[in-house]
């Protein structure tokens, strides 16, 4: 089963899966006496169709030239390194939480220090002068020399 | 001559001069990054053009591609690993020059071949390109639909050693694209009830997630050490004797990175790894090839710099990108309400000639910049990659939240990026997903309209000229691609992968 369970294999199972999802969603589209003779379901059931098809026809070969072939080590590590990507990603997450009620610039501060010690640095002074000038930076091209309009946040109560 | 002429007056052209030189300073210090690739790079910038006058938006992200070609042979040289795909031909003689003590004179052959590549691949862009946008002034529906099945059909030369996941990859983009509102009936389609997703999902947030921030996702997922460059070398440009030397592979590498360019699904890396074969065929000294061969340097370098500008060849004539960095480009085109193609030299004709003058400055930039920013490079290089890390991060999110105002923007692009990191981890390619959501809409609108017109006739594609013969050149480089692979795996020989993305 080990052998089976490729990375093509899983691709081709992930395939099938979003084309089921996204027929279902395309054959509920409503149609009009008005529209073309496509309509606009036509051609997102097509691409449901062919995403469905390349999915089965993905497992079929998977399935055919690995039959009794053993591929070990192929998702060796996988696990973990899925689990760092999903930190990082919290991290951004987590910006998004804050962002609108702290403000851009404390959350830019706290998601330069976060990524940092989370890829491995130490917190030490170094860090926090370093996401305290990297924010502040940022702050200042966007807001004043780009003159984008971005969540003050807590900064509104000081006037900024 | 008129092109040139009337390209030469935007050389005086404040923005564009100034676009053109921090473009190719950005493409320069991203390209020395090993993992930001030339399109990462460009992906980077892509959110901050959207405030910029058309012109020097594109210019800067063009500029970021051609400093990005060399900016990638610097850790190529100075630690063995390229910071580009491209430059990975680089290493095999730039390290052993290194090796022997000639770092600088590696860099200095590397930073004036990527500048006559340049130079060359200009020329062929501001030949090739109007000629071939005239001939397809005259596309009908069909023939747009016809021309939107070719772009796809590059997908069959960039799917990786598996054409079922790159076929996979395409569709996922074309489903993408058909969220919003219907071309033809106005409807909405997909969009769960959601105001934000009326108008579609922008190509931006798909490709910086895809590609910027799936790359950050998987260095975070990668805990090795980083190399660090140990020695501090200066810029030394060959003795008039050996510039003699180096003309013939600069010419190989000048000649297949302009056919390379203007094939789409090349790219620089086919073309630096075939100018390096043929520079050492052709070569009086083809045994110091691998062990120190200043040609073996210049030829991929002049043939990867060569690419950057002939690569906008069916980007400008046709709207077709060929490779991840023209799709970033045509990205930076959207953002303005421009769509790159036959109209593009009708409609928008002095972006054209801006870009012209623009790549120009930015070749000539290349050598005084790459020249001066050597130490930042070297500097930048030895940083903490939790440092670098963190500040792409925020560059990236400030960037797309800058667009639109917007936080469902943001959730756009991650999502975009773990579907990313996703599709590396199962070793999809991202470019056919990028194709079929650039390509989706023209692909639909124009099948639907020729069908209104028709009478829905489906003969209308075979009746127009222009759409059958597009039709059966997209047929041939289909068959061409399956039959290669066929070839390929009789004689066991291994597919170039572009399953990361990283490609330039």
């Amino acid at each position: 089963m080990q052998s089976i369970l490729s990375r093509d294999f899983v691709g081709g199972i992930a395939a099938i899966i979003i084309g089921t999802f996204y027929l279902s969603l395309a054959y509920d589209l409503r149609t009009s006496a008005l529209d073309d003779i496509f309509g606009p379901g036509g051609m997102p059931r097509v691409y449901g169709w062919a995403m469905v098809l390349l999915g089965v026809t993905l497992c079929i070969v998977t399935v055919v030239s690995r039959w009794g072939k053993d591929t070990p080590g192929e998702w060796k590590g996988q696990g973990r390194r899925i689990a760092w990507a999903a930190g990082l990603l919290g991290i951004g997450i987590g910006y998004l939480l804050i962002v609108k009620s702290l403000g851009y610039l404390i959350s830019m501060v706290l998601l330069i220090a976060a990524t940092m010690i989370f890829q491995g640095e130490r917190f030490s002074m170094r860090v926090l002068a370093t996401a305290l000038f990297g924010g502040a930076l940022l702050w200042a091209l966007f807001v004043f020399v780009l003159g984008v309009s971005m969540p003050p946040g807590l900064l509104t109560y000081l006037g900024l | 001559m008129d092109t040139i002429l009337i390209s030469a007056g935007y050389l005086l052209d404040y923005q564009i001069v100034l676009a053109a030189l921090i473009g190719v300073t950005w493409g320069i210090i991203g390209g020395a990054l090993p993992g930001i690739s030339p399109s990462i790079t460009m992906a980077l910038l892509l959110p901050f053009t959207y405030t910029m006058e058309p012109t020097a938006a594109i210019v800067l992200l063009a500029a970021t591609y051609v400093g990005a070609e060399y900016g990638g042979s610097v850790p190529a040289i100075l630690i063995r690993t390229p910071g580009t795909n491209a430059a990975a031909a680089t290493v095999l003689d730039g390290y052993e020059m290194n090796k022997q003590g000639k770092a600088g004179l590696a860099l200095g052959i590397s930073l004036y071949s990527g500048v006559l590549g340049s130079l060359f691949g200009l020329t062929m862009l501001v030949l090739l390109s109007k000629p071939l946008a005239a001939v397809a002034l005259s596309f009908t529906p069909p023939a747009y639909f016809a021309l939107g099945i070719l772009g796809l059909s590059v997908i069959a030369t960039l799917s990786g050693d598996s054409l079922i996941k790159g076929m996979i990859a395409a569709v996922l983009g074309l489903m993408v694209a058909t969220i919003g509102t219907d071309p033809v009936t106005g409807g909405t389609r997909f969009t769960m009830g959601s105001s934000d997703l009326l108008g579609g999902i922008a190509p931006v947030m798909v490709m910086v997630g895809l590609f910027a921030m799936s790359e950050l996702l998987a260095q975070a997922s990668d805990r090795g050490p980083s190399e660090r460059v140990k020695s501090r070398p200066r810029i030394e440009f060959p003795s008039l004797s050996l510039a003699k030397r180096l003309l013939r592979p600069q010419s190989i590498g000048g000649v297949i990175g302009t056919f390379e360019g203007v094939m789409p699904g090349a790219g620089g890396t086919i073309a630096s790894f075939m100018s390096y074969n043929e520079a050492r065929r052709w070569s009086k000294y083809p045994d110091e090839f691998g062990k120190g061969s200043p040609e073996g340097v210049a030829a991929p370098e002049t043939a990867n710099n060569a690419v950057a500008e002939t690569a906008l060849v069916p980007l400008l004539s046709f709207g077709i990108p060929g490779s991840n960095s023209t799709a970033i480009l045509l990205g930076g085109f959207l953002i303005h309400g421009i769509v790159p193609g036959p109209m593009l030299f009708q409609r928008s004709g002095e972006i054209v000639y801006g870009l012209y003058a623009g790549l120009f400055t930015a070749a000539i930039g290349l050598l005084f910049i790459g020249m001066a920013l050597l130490p930042l490079c070297i500097w930048i290089v030895n940083r903490p990659r939790a440092y670098l890390n963190a500040f792409i991060f925020a560059l990236i999110l400030s960037g797309i939240y800058s667009i639109h105002n917007s936080l469902f923007d943001l959730s756009i692009m991650l999502a975009a990026g773990v579907v990313g990191f996703l599709m590396r981890m199962l070793k999809f390619p991202f470019l056919p997903t990028v194709l079929g959501l650039v390509l989706g809409y023209l692909v639909e609108s124009s099948f639907r309209r020729s069908l209104v017109i028709s009478g829905d006739d489906y003969a209308i594609f075979l009746n127009d000229r222009i759409s059958l013969a597009l039709l059966c050149v997209s047929a041939l480089f289909i068959l061409g691609s399956i039959g290669k692979r066929i070839w390929d795996r009789i004689r066991h020989n291994e597919q170039k992968t572009f399953s990361e993305g990283t490609d330039g």
